[in-house]
């Protein structure tokens, strides 16, 4: 985590929308209530809950675990590191991989959710190179839940193909993506996995409209713009990027169309994150903050 | 007008009109073949899948409705299947099924309102209609391009598993063997030849057939092991006509099924509707089926019933026994035996059930229909509920405020019958038997 940009800031009172993050959470929370109210989802609101506490605290203490270690003369009587500003600041990120969560994992038990939720922020942590983490934190949560609990599951069919989420989708996931600069890796998504779909369906011989339906989908959109566009995780330098977002989509290929993976998206994400690094170290660029235009 | 819920558990009582529903199911997955020149279509099918892990247990059944000597079938499937993994089922299997998970009628009966216990009695019915399925004819292979895998008879079946490598030769085949193919198929076929799907070939041995005595055509079952988790819809739009229906019912160890390229919602559920509704369940059901199909803009899959095969609540059936589960595909009964359950707690056995409902289109079902196993046990049922009033006399000064409770509950149902089908309000108002009710001076509840 990079928390230098704040050094300047303390007790700054937040402003709304001035960070990146809150477009993120204004239209996640949308997403989240809209697919609540019109979509028939099988949320529960307890589960919501479980899983933003678990994500909201998980943050704050492990922030608070780092600043400490930062701070050279700690005692446990300086109780202000718990409200330092960059813990604070960086529960946003929190929240959002929780909206993410809750968006995409649906699971029976608390445990399942709190799992996902405390699981996804440590990995901020525990899996990072040169201080950058290379999961990304709600993805990894998801993974985690699917492969140590019995209950939890993805509903890729959740959002439908109604051509206005589409719109939508695109349209906010597009505003937050200029907000973040990072568009170019949901696009080669979207190019590369697109076109791989189109050559097997000619190949195949099935109609255009199968290919339609395919692409349409409301979860792969939401995937593309909203996941895979998470600044913090993704390689640094573009061409990195751009290789980078090739890999997930050629892997999301093989794995839904040969080995029938419903949620194949999650799992080569999950497979290609690591690679980051590998890009970071060929093709190296500043790593992005989110508060640069805050501090300058 | 809340009085009735004082009863819910003793009053309870369930009848599951279901007659009608399923109205059966249309659509097939694979496609009937005539060798006359006799109209075909299919108008229903019910298909049930058991499956664990890669284990799969497919069972068909859908009312073919022309002659049993025209009845061919083709649908492709995931790998060779030898003559031990085929089976002939009862149709009763499906009717069991179907009548346990199909959506009910339930109804209450208001106590007097001056005792406020008092005890009724109930009713419980079901049914819908099965399918049957035939089929007539074989020959075999030639090098079209097409090999005969496997050729074997079940039953009143002569079966023929076929692969090939392009649809022109395996059109050719099937035409050489005098089985007439729908306008199309030959497009169709290719991209399941393509992904190195099968095709299962039933026709009915007439011989066999009449010398059973059947009057209907038995499901057939398959047992096979695969990685896909799907149903080939498309090839059945191509002789049926319309929109076409299909019921699947997912049986699995671990909790829900769900469409992994549709949207699956849950049929409305859960509402008070008017009494009359009792004698036109049937009419009702397809009715708000259909409004709510085009609601979802005809391209939504439906849960009707999602339940753990140990217990029901209210019962339209009584839950499958052991061999009807086994008989139904259910293959992992074998390792351990469930835990005996009982009225108070029910035993959570190792089978769920899922209830899909497809009306489905060329235009909005595009691909094939894809699935996947969830841990999801919610559990939910189509269930509209109808709440008698009090009809007797009441000698009591209850009678004014508890009939005015009850014209208002009557209205509010009639409303939402409105909304479910679409339904005349006013039409449905003079249907209503709405009860005698003086009005109430509003000031009386103030100071009373």
């Amino acid at each position: 985590m990079n928390y230098s940009s704040l050094e300047n800031s303390k007790f700054r009172i937040p402003i709304l929308f001035k960070d990146a993050r809150d477009y993120q959470i204004a239209f996640l929370g949308c997403f989240l209530v809209l697919g609540i109210s019109t979509r028939d989802w099988t949320l529960k609101p307890g589960l919501i809950v479980a899983t933003v506490v678990s994500c909201v605290l998980t943050q704050w203490l492990l922030s608070t675990v780092v600043e400490c270690n930062r701070q050279e003369d700690f005692s446990f009587s300086n109780y202000q590191v718990f409200t330092a500003p960059k813990v604070l600041n960086s529960l946003r990120s929190a929240l959002i991989t929780a909206l993410g969560l809750c968006l995409l994992l649906r699971g029976n038990s608390y445990q399942t959710m709190i799992l996902a939720g405390s699981f996804a922020i440590a990995s901020k942590f525990l899996f990072q190179f040169h201080s950058k983490h290379f999961f990304n934190p709600a993805n990894f949560g998801i993974i985690s839940a699917l492969i140590l609990t019995n209950d939890a599951w993805l509903s890729p069919g959740q959002w439908g193909t109604d051509w206005w989420y589409l719109l939508l989708f695109a349209g906010l996931g597009g505003i937050v993506l200029k907000k973040v600069g990072r568009w170019a890796t949901s696009v080669t998504f979207f190019i590369t996995y697109a076109s791989l779909e189109a050559i097997r369906n000619f190949w195949l011989g099935w109609s255009w409209d199968v290919w339609g339906h395919q692409l349409t989908s409301g979860s792969l959109l939401l995937f593309a713009l909203f996941m895979l566009s998470d600044p913090r995780s993704i390689p640094n330098a573009t061409i990195g990027r751009l290789f980078w977002s090739i890999a997930i989509a050629i892997v999301t290929f093989i794995l839904q169309d040969y080995f029938y993976l419903s949620s194949a998206i999650f799992w080569a994400l999950f497979i290609i994150s690591p690679l980051t690094i590998l890009c970071d170290y060929f093709w190296s660029a500043p790593r992005f903050m989110w508060n640069k235009t805050a501090i300058t | 007008m809340k009085l009735i819920r004082v009863l819910l558990s003793r009053l309870l009582i369930a009848i599951a009109i279901l007659g009608f529903t399923i109205q059966p199911a249309q659509a097939f997955c694979g496609f009937y073949v005539a060798k006359a020149d006799s109209d075909l279509y299919n108008q229903a099918s019910q298909v049930i899948i058991a499956r664990d892990g890669q284990r799969t247990v497919l069972t068909m059944a859908n009312d073919y409705q022309g002659e049993v000597k025209d009845f061919a079938l083709v649908v492709p499937v995931p790998v060779i299947l030898q003559a031990e993994q085929v089976h002939v089922n009862e149709a009763k299997i499906i009717k069991r099924l179907d009548d346990f998970s199909a959506p009910r009628l339930v109804e209450y009966f208001d106590p007097n309102p001056c005792q406020l216990y008092r005890i009724q009695q109930d009713a419980l019915e079901s049914s819908s209609l099965p399918s049957p399925q035939s089929a007539q004819r074989r020959e075999f292979k030639t090098d079209l391009g097409v090999t005969v895998e496997e050729e074997f008879s079940v039953g009143e079946y002569d079966i023929v598993i076929l692969s090939a490598k392009e649809s022109d030769g395996l059109e050719t085949w099937l035409i050489q063997n005098g089985y007439k193919i729908p306008r199309g198929a030959k497009k169709l076929l290719q991209p399941y030849i393509k992904q190195k799907l099968k095709f299962f070939v039933a026709k009915v041995n007439l011989e066999e057939y009449d010398s059973q005595g059947f009057n209907k055509l038995r499901p057939i079952s398959m047992a096979y092991e695969s990685p896909k988790f799907m149903l080939p819809i498309r090839l059945g739009m191509m002789n049926a006509q319309g929109d076409q229906d299909l019921i699947v019912y997912l049986l699995s160890p671990k909790g829900q099924v769900e469409l992994t390229n549709y949207r699956t919602v849950k049929v409305p559920s859960n509402v008070d509707i008017p009494e009359f509704v009792e004698k036109e369940f049937k009419d009702f059901y397809t009715t708000m089926f259909q409004k709510s199909y085009e609601k979802e803009n005809k391209q939504v899959a439906f849960l009707e019933y999602a339940w753990d095969m140990g217990s029901c609540d209210p019962c339209s059936a009584q839950p499958l026994n052991r061999e009807e589960l086994k008989q139904a595909g259910v293959f992992w009964l074998n390792s351990p035996t469930p835990a005996p359950g009982n009225r108070v707690f029910p035993r959570n056995s190792n089978v769920f059930i899922t209830r899909l409902h497809v009306r489905y289109t060329r235009d909005k079902f595009p691909e094939d229909l894809r699935f996947q196993q969830t841990g999801n046990r919610q559990l939910f049922q189509g269930r509209y509920v109808i709440r008698h009033p009090y009809r007797e006399a009441i000698t009591c000064n209850a009678a004014p405020k508890y009939q005015q409770s009850v014209k208002e509950r009557q209205e509010k149902e009639a409303e939402t019958l409105a909304n479910l089908t679409g339904w005349n309000i006013n039409d449905i108002r003079a249907k209503i038997d709405f009860v005698e009710a003086k009005t109430v001076p509003w000031w009386r509840n103030l100071w009373n």
